[in-house]
């Protein structure tokens, strides 16, 4: 399970969690520290480089190494209290596997997860319990994330179980008021979870995660599943339990417009790393990344007034086991394609850097991007966009 | 469906209250209850709905796929002008794949993963014509090409697991249009897609639109593609047309509550509204309909009269609308101000327990 290179950054994280010297690593990004908002509250969870790498196995006794998909690749950021920070990316880009490793439930590779200034890699398992009261989870799949056989009153019972509430008319009392506070009916504690809608699972699974009354919930696509008109009721569900418990959210999707929604800030994953981190209202106004434009290009307008010609990103998201060198956004991207395909965007990959007060992105020529220039990439596109960029002449 | 119309002004494909039923053991869910709508040459029409409204049932049994326990029961399905439902299975046949055409939300399972993706392609050309394996397979790398798929010579030779799902859908899309149908039916095409690939599949489809002159069906519960696509629109709602427009009418002027909510409640790209508006409780159960309208109780505008089942009007030319709500009263703007409380209440008293 532990790799050597996991061993050997043990002592790299070992940093105190405050210091200054959090951005050494250039290539991966610093931490947003440049007081974007008058409001910024203090950082309550710090990602510091953080690295997933699932290795490949094979050979004749499967224990050769062969390759790792880079899953995550270096990823730092903070998650300041109160906020909601949201996280997009298409699929298999390392979002959810993020998630995953900054709640501790896979081992990382390397790096570290600070909350509330405790390192948590470097927690033993008692310790890890107490911390784990902190931070919470809701996951996407509202029918396969709750136990069948457990009723309503086990699954949102659970965790105070384990955490001390032995008291079964306490327990019972309090997992009656968690699912008023979501929205559900309290006679309902006995019921099994075949019983109820897709949405009112989704609010059994907040009600579990609120039980310990943390601070930090990660949320895992928690409505992709649901139809729009339940989209919505669970979306105004999390802001308000937001509000009453101040929670603190790290919001994981794949929908720009719900992200947009709920988050105060927002960062672009592609292929493992943050390609650009800022205020959300900055981030749709004016991104300042290649990829995010693309990906807002894509995003269908509701409005049949305003059908235009969209930048369509030709060809898939490269393979993670083997990214593209430099930028790895490079094999597709519509700037790069604009300016001639400037040398850098394959020798030297950019670093996540400030360009305006509450905006990074790690792009070499992002100061080149334009309305004129995104209009100019979509007018010259051919009319069937092709599947894959021609092979590199 | 008394008057046969003449032959000069026959629509492509014409919906005259079909009801596909399913006969369950628990009871009878009327999954498609009196759908009336017409596609046009070249038109393409959006239709919209929450999962369970039947919209997938409709498009299924336009090409009298659906198997037991359902059953298409009533109404009519006018291929220009001649009902199918009577058509034998010989002559059903030809209808699938030659006149009309359908792709499926879901790349991987609608492909056979033990041939090439060549093969099929070839396949579905040999059964519609009369050429040889050599040709059909020219075609087959021909429609990939169009499609937009490089190398398609190469590509041909591969197994759908080789290809990514964007790939997946392209073949999917080149299969459906090798024999050249007058209408495609396509079944949430991109929703197993990410955004990026998404843009790429539905630009495709407007390109061959264009060059194919083709009508599309297209089923989604993705208003923004509908909203890019379509020129006409349906939304379904428990199995009934609940209202029917054009693309802009029914973005800018719907009529229906259930529109209306549709559109309130989901987030846009640059809204900056602090909360959504919600279409409270849940779908009714199909095999517990309520009577009367089947979206009072979730209808900020329920009214006793309701309880009767609503009527269809036309609101405009063109635009019809399944309401007791008159053309003229122009209902008051949807429950921001209605207390989330009560929206709870009304959600609890709507669960179904399933089964």
């Amino acid at each position: 399970m532990t790799t050597d290179s996991e061993a050997n950054t043990m002592d790299d994280a070992s940093r105190a969690p405050g210091a200054t010297d959090v951005g050494t690593s250039a290539a991966t990004g610093s931490v947003d520290g440049n007081g974007a908002r008058p409001s910024d509250g203090e950082t309550l969870v710090r990602v510091q480089d953080l690295v997933k790498h699932f290795p490949i196995r094979g050979g004749l006794l499967g224990v050769s190494k062969l390759g790792a998909v880079r899953a995550v690749d270096g990823v730092s950021f903070d998650v300041r209290r109160g906020e909601t920070l949201g996280l997009v990316g298409e699929s298999g880009c390392g979002k959810t596997t993020l998630g995953k490793v900054i709640l501790r439930l896979i081992p990382a590779t390397s790096g570290e997860v600070y909350i509330k200034d405790r390192a948590m890699f470097k927690q033993s398992g008692n310790q890890m319990k107490a911390i784990r009261e902190d931070m919470q989870v809701v996951f996407q799949d509202p029918y396969a994330s709750l136990n069948p056989r457990m009723t309503v009153g086990e699954i949102v019972g659970e965790g105070p179980l384990v955490h001390g509430l032995s008291n079964r008319k306490k327990r019972e009392a309090l997992v009656r008021e968690l699912l008023g506070r979501v929205g559900l009916n309290q006679s309902h504690i006995h019921r099994y979870p075949h019983e109820f809608s897709g949405g009112q699972r989704q609010r059994i699974g907040i009600a579990r995660a609120l039980a310990l009354n943390p601070e930090f919930v990660v949320c895992d696509e928690p409505v992709s599943a649901l139809d729009v008109s339940i989209q919505s009721q669970v979306l105004n569900l999390l802001d308000d339990l937001q509000k009453e418990l101040g929670l603190t959210y790290l919001f994981i999707a794949h929908n720009l417009a719900v992200v947009e929604h709920i988050s105060d800030r927002v960062g672009v994953m592609y292929l493992g790393k943050i390609v650009e981190l800022a205020d959300v209202d900055t981030l749709y106004r004016d991104p300042r990344h290649p990829y995010t434009v693309a990906l807002l290009s894509a995003v269908p307008e509701t409005d049949p007034r305003r059908r235009r010609k969209r930048l369509v990103l030709r060809g898939d998201v490269p393979s993670p086991v083997n990214p593209p060198s430099g930028c790895r956004f490079h094999t597709r991207c519509w700037l790069r394609e604009q300016l001639g395909n400037p040398e850098n965007c394959v020798t030297e990959e950019p670093p996540l850097r400030v360009l305006a007060p509450g905006q990074q992105a790690a792009c070499h020529w992002a100061e080149k991007i334009s309305p004129e220039a995104i209009q100019s990439a979509a007018d010259r596109q051919p009319t069937v966009a092709t599947a894959e960029p021609a092979p590199a002449a | 469906m008394t008057n046969a119309v003449d032959a000069g002004d026959v629509g492509l494909l014409e919906l005259r209250d079909l009801k596909t039923h399913f006969f369950t053991q628990d009871g009878t869910v009327r999954a498609v209850d009196g759908v009336t709508f017409e596609i046009r040459d070249g038109q393409t029409l959006g239709v919209v709905g929450e999962s369970g409204c039947g919209k997938s049932i409709t498009a299924m049994s336009v090409l009298r796929l659906i198997e037991r326990p359902g059953r298409i029961i009533g109404g009519e399905v006018l291929l220009r002008g001649k009902n199918v439902l009577n058509y034998s299975d010989q002559e059903m046949r030809d209808v699938r794949g030659n006149q009309i055409s359908m792709i499926f939300q879901e790349p991987m399972t609608s492909l056979n993963p033990v041939y090439t993706c060549g093969d099929q392609i070839a396949e579905a050309v040999e059964l519609h014509e009369a050429i040889s394996r050599r040709e059909a397979w020219g075609r087959a790398i021909e429609m990939l090409a169009q499609v937009g798929i490089p190398e398609p010579a190469r590509r041909a030779k591969q197994y759908p697991h080789q290809m990514s799902g964007g790939m997946r859908q392209r073949v999917m899309i080149a299969m459906a249009l090798s024999t050249n149908p007058e209408l495609l039916i396509a079944d949430e095409p991109t929703t197993a897609l990410d955004v990026t690939i998404q843009a790429q599949i539905l630009e495709l489809m407007k390109a061959l639109r264009e060059r194919n002159k083709m009508a599309i069906m297209l089923i989604t519960h993705d208003l923004g593609v509908v909203a890019e696509m379509a020129d006409e629109v349906v939304v379904m709602y428990s199995g009934k047309v609940f209202e029917r427009a054009d693309a802009l009418t029914i973005f800018e002027q719907p009529h229906n509550p259930y529109t209306r909510g549709l559109l309130a409640s989901i987030p846009r790209l640059g809204d900056k509204r602090e909360r959504l508006e919600v279409i409270r409780g849940v779908v009714p159960n199909p095999l517990n309909l309520p009577t009367g309208c089947l979206f009072k109780r979730r209808c900020p505008y329920a009214m006793p009269v309701c309880d009767t089942p609503p009527p269809v009007r036309q609101v405009k030319a063109g635009h019809i609308s399944r309401c007791w709500l008159t053309p003229e009263s122009e209902p008051p703007s949807i429950g921001a101000d209605a207390p989330p409380e009560v929206a709870e209440a009304a959600a609890q008293e709507l669960t179904v327990a399933g089964r």
